[in-house]
């Protein structure tokens, strides 16, 4: 498995005790953020709406690809990636 | 005795501790900077957060010594359902349990002390509830109170649908609207449609209740059953937040011009009083400013503590927390330059 980096915003950074990132491992994207959701389980509710869908205002990027237009998050992952999750910013 | 007021805003928590006089304030925090504080309660030692992010969603966080905070599982809706819980509006102790009010509009119980939450079915999926609709500020359940006589017995305040009163420990719940002028008429139901804003009760006599409503101010003394208005000496009858002091059984509102202005009445910002119980109402004390003000003061923004004579407190949307050590006859601003008040809490110490 490959050891990925994951950056969380500011406001989410208190549900993995105060750090702005941690690594997980994992074979792929999906199996990634179920690692960091099962190793920081209250941070499910922020990333993740009832329907399961990433909220509609928070970002994930792969690398540099946002996830929302991948067919799938069952994209392999290799050492050294970076997933950031981050705010939509809207309106004003 | 001191006052501790927990100040719930746009931006996070803030907490203002007293002197013993209540005249001298210090404030810490903010807790969950950058998180909206949509509601505060206390159970015991235990004190609860409705903690809000447009973007990340809603939780309630507890904590026992206000220093350390967790993250509880729910209130929540089913997963792949079609509600979304957006805001946690109130956290109440009723009969030995906790409730949540929540938007969208449900009610959620915990009988462990806010750890775990489940959905109230009667309530949460009521026969009206296809057709509740949502007003100005979203389809809430803002308004819980209990009955201290009944534990079977409860009321839940949701904007424009109305209040609801089970007699059966939450098993079924009635529509209590009657005499209160409908907002939202439905086609073919009666019962809903109705825009209650706040709640106060007589805990001696838990059938007497007060209700701020999108349509007035009324009163019953029936549970619910019946509602009478009850506006004499108010400038409007609209206003959002409504609460009773227990120990002499003032009560105390804060109307605002219409609900097409939503300001306080010719620009001056009074905390109104009814001493006999409804019947008449009168602006409270000096200290509130008098001309040029349009901030106003939301649905949980005003709150008392238990101190005699009661302090009152009241937060407006423009970021001033006022105080009152002497029941609403004086009032003082905090030293304190707030984000947006949403809602307070006062609690001896």
């Amino acid at each position: 498995m490959a050891s990925v980096t994951v950056r969380l915003p500011r406001l989410l950074a208190g549900l993995i005790g105060g750090a702005l990132e941690t690594t997980v491992e994992a074979d792929t994207l999906a199996a990634a953020l179920d690692t960091l959701i099962a190793r920081h389980p209250e941070l499910g509710v922020h990333l993740f709406d009832e329907s399961g869908k990433l909220r509609g205002h928070v970002l994930c990027f792969h690398n540099e690809d946002n996830t929302r237009w991948l067919p799938s998050l069952e994209r392999p992952v290799k050492p050294g990636d970076v997933i950031t999750i981050m705010q939509a910013v809207t309106g004003g | 005795m001191r006052t501790l007021l927990i100040i719930g805003t746009d931006k996070g928590a803030f907490l203002a501790k007293s002197d013993a006089g209540r005249t001298a304030w210090t404030i810490e925090g903010p807790l969950f900077k950058g998180w909206r504080i949509t509601a505060i309660g206390r159970d015991g030692g235990r004190t609860f957060l409705g903690v809000n992010s447009f973007v990340y969603g809603a939780t309630i966080q507890v904590s026992d010594d206000l220093a350390k905070w967790r993250q509880v599982d729910g209130p929540a809706y089913p997963k792949d359902g079609t509600r979304k819980l957006t805001q946690v509006w109130k956290i109440a102790p009723v009969g030995g349990a906790l409730f949540a009010g929540v938007a969208e509009a449900g009610l959620f119980r915990s009988d462990d002390r806010g750890d775990t939450w489940k959905p109230v079915a009667g309530l949460n999926d009521h026969p009206t509830r296809e057709k509740w609709m949502p007003g100005a500020g979203g389809l809430c359940a803002h308004a819980i109170v209990g009955d201290p006589t009944n534990p079977q017995r409860m009321w839940c305040g949701i904007s424009a649908v109305g209040v609801f009163r089970t007699d059966d420990g939450g098993r079924t719940w009635q529509s209590k609207n009657r005499g209160v002028t409908v907002v939202l008429e439905d086609k073919t139901t009666k019962d809903i449609g109705y825009c209650v804003h706040g709640l106060a009760q007589d805990t001696r006599d838990p059938n007497l209740i007060w209700r701020q409503d999108h349509k007035g101010m009324y009163r019953t003394r029936d549970g619910g059953d019946s509602w009478e208005k009850i506006e004499r000496g108010l400038p409007s009858g609209f206003g959002f937040p409504l609460v009773r002091e227990p120990r002499r059984g003032a009560l105390y509102a804060v109307p605002l011009e219409s609900d097409e202005f939503r300001m306080p009445p010719g620009g001056a910002l009074r905390v109104y009083r009814s001493i006999d119980g409804g019947e008449s109402w009168a602006p409270s004390g000096k200290g509130l400013p008098g001309e040029h003000a349009y901030d106003v003061v939301l649905r949980g923004a005003l709150t008392l503590d238990a101190q005699d004579p009661a302090g009152i407190y009241v937060g407006t949307t423009g970021g001033t927390v006022y105080a009152s050590r002497d029941a609403g006859e004086s009032w003082q601003a905090l030293p304190f330059g707030a984000p947006r008040v949403v809602c307070l809490a006062a609690f001896t110490e």
